[in-house]
Order: C-alpha cells, then sequence, then structure tokens
C-alpha cells in the first residue's frame, strides 16, 4: 500500500459488498484498504489516514452512526459516505447532520459513489492542507514572546499604535518595534493577513 | 314402480307389524311360565308382576302397538288362568277390581317403557346428527387452521420484509458494483482481462446467492399441504439466522447458535417447523426491543434431548414471564404485544404437537424466558 496516496476505507460486515467496492475502486485506480467492523478499522490505526470512510450503517458492534459520533468525538476528521440496505429517511438526516459526504442506498449507481469518493478525497486534503496551515501558524506563534502576543492580539483588533501604546502602558515606539517583531515572526505581508492568521489560529484551538 | 315401491313398503309395514306382535306374544308367554310355575309350586296367591316385565319388554322393543298387545294378552292369561274362577274368562265384582288395577298398571307399564324408549331414540338420533356435524366442523376447522398458519406465517415475514430485503439488497449490491468494475477492467488500455474474469465469477457467485435467498423465502410462502421430509433441524435454524440477521442488528440484538453437530434427523414439515423457530425467534427479539441499554442476546440450541427425541430451545434475556402469563400464553388470541394477533404460539404449539412433540416455555435463571420443544426421531423403519 502506497502510504503517500490516499485511500478509500471500506467498512462493511458482508464481505461480498466491501469486496465488490473495493474491487470497482481498484478498477479506477483508487486505493481501497477493507474492513469487517468499525473494530476492525480502529485496532488497524487508520482513522487518520489519508483519505475517505465509506461506511455501512447497519455494522455488528459499534454501528455506524454511533462510530461517526466516536470519530467526531475523537477528533477524527475523515470523511464519511454512508452505505446502506435498509435506509430511513430519519436515519438519513441524522447521518448528514452529523456532517456526512453522502447517504447512499444500496445498491447505489456506481457514479453517485465515486462522485461521493471523490468529494470525500477532495475534501480530506483541504482539511489536511488547512490543519498545516494552522500547524504552522501555530509553530510561529509559539516563537512570539508574551508582549508581543499581546501586541498582536490588540493590532488584529485595529487599533492603532497610539490605542495600544496607551492600553499596554508603553511607549509608541516600542509598541512599533513589537509590532515589527510580529509580522516577522508571523511571516505576514500585511495587516490583513495578520487578522486572518489570528482567526485560524483561534478557529484552530477552538477545534 | 311407484305402486311397487309402495306395495313393497306396506309389506316390510306389516312384516315389522307381525315381528312386534310375535316378540309381545313371546315376552308374555316367558311370563306366563314361571308364574303358572310359582303359583302351582310354591303359592296359590298370582304375584302378576312378571307380565308387567312382558309388557314393558314389549313396548321397549316393539313400542307402543306391541306394549298394547302384550296387555291384553296378559290380562286374557290372567283372567283364564289365574282369576277364579279359573280356566274361564268370567269375571266377578271381586276379582274385576283386581283385574282393573292389573290392567291400568299394564297399561301405564306399557306407556312409560314406550316413551322412555321413544325419547331415547329421539336422544340417539340428535346424538349422531350432533357427531356429524362435529366431524364436519372439525375438518373445516382444520383447514382453516391450516390456512391461519399460513396467514400469520405470512404476518411474521411481513415484519420480517426489512430483513428480507436487506438480505437480497446486499448480494445485488456486491453484484451491480462487479458488474461496473468488470466493465472498467474491460475498458482500461490494455484490457485488464484476468481481473475482468475474476469479476465475473463474483457476479455469479453474487447472483446466485440472491437466488439462494429467494428460493429460501418463497420455501416460507409457499401453499402446499402438510408434508413430511426427513430434516435436519440444525439447517432450518441457521437458514433462519441468516433471515433474522438484519433484523436483529437493526433491533440491536446479538444473535448466536449453540447447535449439537451430527444431530439425527428428524421426519417432519419443513416449513411448519421453521414456521415455529422463526416464531420463538422473533418472539425471544420482541421480548427484548422494549430494553434500554442492556446487551441484548437471543441463543438457539439445538440437543439430543434422549434416544428418540431431539430438543430446541431459544433463549432470550428480555423482559420474561409471570408464572401466570406462563400458563396462557399458548392460548388462541393471547398477546402481550400492542400489535399481535396472539396465534402465533398457540399456532406453534398445534404444529408441534402435530410432530408428536412438546412446546413449553420457563423462565430463565438469568433472566428471560427459555421457549423449548422436543420432535422425535422416528426409527428408520418407519420411513414409508
Amino acid at each position: 500500500m502506497d502510504s503517500s496516496k490516499p485511500s478509500v476505507f471500506i467498512v462493511d460486515d458482508d464481505a461480498s459488498v466491501r469486496d465488490a467496492i473495493s474491487n470497482l475502486l481498484e478498477s479506477v485506480g483508487l486505493q481501497a484498504e477493507t474492513f469487517g467492523s468499525a473494530d476492525e478499522f480502529m485496532a488497524a490505526r487508520r482513522a487518520n489516514a489519508h483519505g475517505c470512510l465509506v461506511l455501512d450503517v447497519m455494522l455488528p458492534g459499534t454501528r455506524g452512526l454511533e462510530f461517526q459520533e466516536v470519530l467526531k468525538q475523537a477528533g477524527i476528521t475523515i470523511p464519511i459516505i454512508f452505505i446502506t440496505a435498509h435506509g430511513d429517511i430519519p436515519m438519513t438526516s441524522k447521518a448528514m447532520r452529523a456532517g456526512a459526504i453522502e447517504f447512499l442506498a444500496k445498491p447505489f449507481p456506481k457514479e453517485d459513489l465515486l462522485a461521493a469518493i471523490h468529494r470525500g478525497l477532495k475534501l480530506d486534503s483541504v482539511k489536511r492542507e488547512e490543519r498545516a496551515e494552522i500547524a504552522a501558524l501555530q509553530a510561529c506563534f509559539a516563537e512570539l514572546t508574551p508582549r508581543e502576543r499581546e501586541v498582536m492580539d490588540l493590532v488584529v483588533t485595529g487599533m492603532i499604535n497610539k490605542q495600544i501604546a496607551g492600553q499596554l502602558g508603553i511607549s509608541e515606539v516600542t509598541v512599533k518595534i513589537h509590532r515589527r517583531q510580529v509580522m516577522e515572526k508571523m511571516k505576514a505581508d500585511s495587516l490583513a493577513d495578520l487578522v486572518r492568521m489570528s482567526d485560524k489560529i483561534k478557529a484552530g484551538v477552538r477545534h | 314402480m311407484e305402486d311397487l315401491a309402495t306395495a313393497a313398503a306396506s309389506q316390510k309395514k306389516a312384516k315389522s307389524l307381525i315381528r312386534r306382535f310375535g316378540l309381545a306374544f313371546i315376552f308374555v308367554i316367558a311370563a306366563l311360565i314361571p308364574e303358572l310355575f310359582v303359583v302351582k309350586h310354591f303359592f296359590p296367591y298370582p304375584f302378576l308382576f312378571l307380565f308387567f316385565g312382558a309388557v314393558m319388554a314389549s313396548a321397549w322393543f316393539g313400542g307402543m302397538t306391541a306394549g298394547l298387545f302384550a296387555v291384553v294378552l296378559s290380562i286374557l292369561a290372567v283372567d283364564y288362568l289365574f282369576i277364579p274362577p279359573l280356566n274361564s274368562f268370567v269375571i266377578n265384582a271381586a276379582a274385576g277390581i283386581y283385574l282393573a288395577a292389573f290392567v291400568v298398571c299394564a297399561l301405564v307399564a306399557s306407556w312409560v317403557s314406550s316413551s322412555k324408549k321413544k325419547s331415547e331414540e329421539a336422544l340417539k338420533e340428535t346424538r349422531d346428527q350432533l357427531e356429524m356435524l362435529v366431524t364436519e366442523r372439525t375438518s373445516a376447522l382444520m383447514k382453516t387452521e391450516a390456512e391461519l398458519a399460513r396467514l400469520s406465517r405470512i404476518l411474521s415475514m411481513g415484519e420480517l420484509t426489512a430483513s428480507i430485503a436487506h438480505e437480497i439488497k446486499q448480494p445485488l449490491t456486491a453484484l451491480v458494483t462487479n458488474g461496473h468494475a468488470c466493465l472498467e477492467w474491460l475498458s482500461a488500455s490494455p484490457p485488464n482481462l484476468e481481473k475482468a474474469r475474476q469479476t465475473a465469477e463474483r457476479i455469479i457467485q453474487d447472483g446466485t446467492r440472491a437466488g439462494t435467498v429467494l428460493s429460501r423465502i418463497r420455501a416460507l410462502f409457499k401453499k402446499e399441504p402438510p408434508a413430511k421430509d426427513w430434516l435436519d433441524m440444525n439447517e432450518v435454524i441457521q437458514e433462519l439466522m441468516v433471515l433474522l440477521r438484519a433484523e436483529s442488528q437493526r433491533l440491536h440484538v446479538s444473535m448466536r447458535t449453540e447447535l449439537t453437530h451430527s444431530l439425527p434427523k428428524v421426519k417432519g414439515d419443513r416449513v411448519q417447523l421453521q414456521q415455529v423457530v422463526l416464531n420463538l425467534m422473533m418472539n425471544g427479539i420482541d421480548a427484548m426491543t422494549s430494553m434500554n441499554g442492556l446487551s441484548k442476546e437471543l441463543v438457539v440450541r439445538s440437543w439430543k434431548q434422549s434416544a428418540n427425541e431431539i430438543g430446541v430451545g431459544i433463549e432470550d434475556n428480555g423482559v420474561g414471564l409471570s408464572a401466570e402469563i406462563t400458563e396462557k400464553i399458548f392460548d388462541p388470541f393471547f398477546t402481550t404485544k400492542s400489535q399481535g394477533i396472539g396465534m402465533g404460539l398457540s399456532i406453534s404449539r398445534s404444529i408441534i404437537e402435530s410432530h408428536e412433540g412438546k412446546l413449553w416455555a420457563s423462565a430463565r435463571p438469568s433472566g428471560g424466558t427459555i421457549f423449548q420443544f422436543t420432535v422425535p426421531i422416528q426409527s428408520q423403519d418407519s420411513n414409508g
């Protein structure tokens, strides 16, 4: 298995179904891995791997929707495509509300599955880039001194140097020096850039 | 033709009349002989009770006419042989009262006897009619019962529709998906023939599996007269495990079997026995659905009960049955479910009884209920 390439993880208790899906994905050049249950998938520690998840709703043991919740609680954001031979509307809406990419009733058209998988993989890579960016920003932010962080927090609110100096009880010149340090350490090109970074860091902390 | 028939009828009537009168005559003679003997050898006072006997017997066997004839004969015999002056039909005043009393008693005896006989005959006729009616109704009932069993089977299949649909959709999904994959392998450049061939083989397997599921379900719906055949109970149980898998998963019930290997085959109706096991399994699942949080487990066991019986048990850890309900659950129309008709267990019991087995329920020591039934293993030579 090529770990640099994204994978589609198929979790279905019916071997013939998961093998068929894996066969189809392989035939269109996608990398697939199959699991008989949610626990098997967790045991293989693939939850953080690159890719998306095709998950049967009616799994023995930990069920599809429960598993979605478990992953969410654990902060694992792998996109999920649900498949089911039972599908009813309450189940579908619950899964979609919880952030599923798609909910497909078996037997599903090939196009729907592949479209959903491509969307899932795209979303995963976007999210991954975002996370990498946030991680990089957080690393930069960690370089700032406590005073510099204070200055940055006030700068992004739109205060001018004089106001900041007044607020922190320091001279305007000192504020200017701190401000230049912040822009340098955060690798920000402009004030707008810095504001965006600050938002991302805060959002990243929240997540 | 008609005249002939009337003649034959009247001839028959005359014949029966002669027979009746003859009968009365014989009874009276039979009474007369011991009477004469008694009068001659023991005491001279005539005890005429035997004549009442003769009258009653004649009325009983010959009807009112024969009874009256016996009365007349008895009067003549009594008057001639026992009332002085003897050997004469002359009657004096004193003897007249005596004779009159005898006549009244004889008439009453004749009337009582013949009417008793008549009412008894009427009773017998009614009873015969009733018996015929019962036989008729019983056969109608048996037919209805068979139809009811089929309907209840269809009802339980109705509850299982989702599960059945699931069992068919799974292989169909695999089949359709493999079909697409097969086309992809073929349209690759260069075409991957080895992969395409493997995929085509899988398609065949998937199709075969869907077919098997369907024919198994069809067998349960079939409207056929019960037919007993040699069958393996373990096989019956395993087929149902497949059928109920999706349903039990939907309701968060885990199912497992503990089957005794190489269980002797039993002679029985596959559809009917499958219905019983299906019923008991679905009851078990139903008994557990209302419970929250606890693990729900349905266990199906089979064992060799004795040298000539096998046993099957279905255990749940559900709400359980109270002692007074355990007695009632097999009654028709008794149900604890809001959506049941209460026929399942009653039909199941009658099916098991028609297989000469027994079905009963008991409390499971660790909570829940065990339903068990036995089916006799018939000796090989009874396989006709």
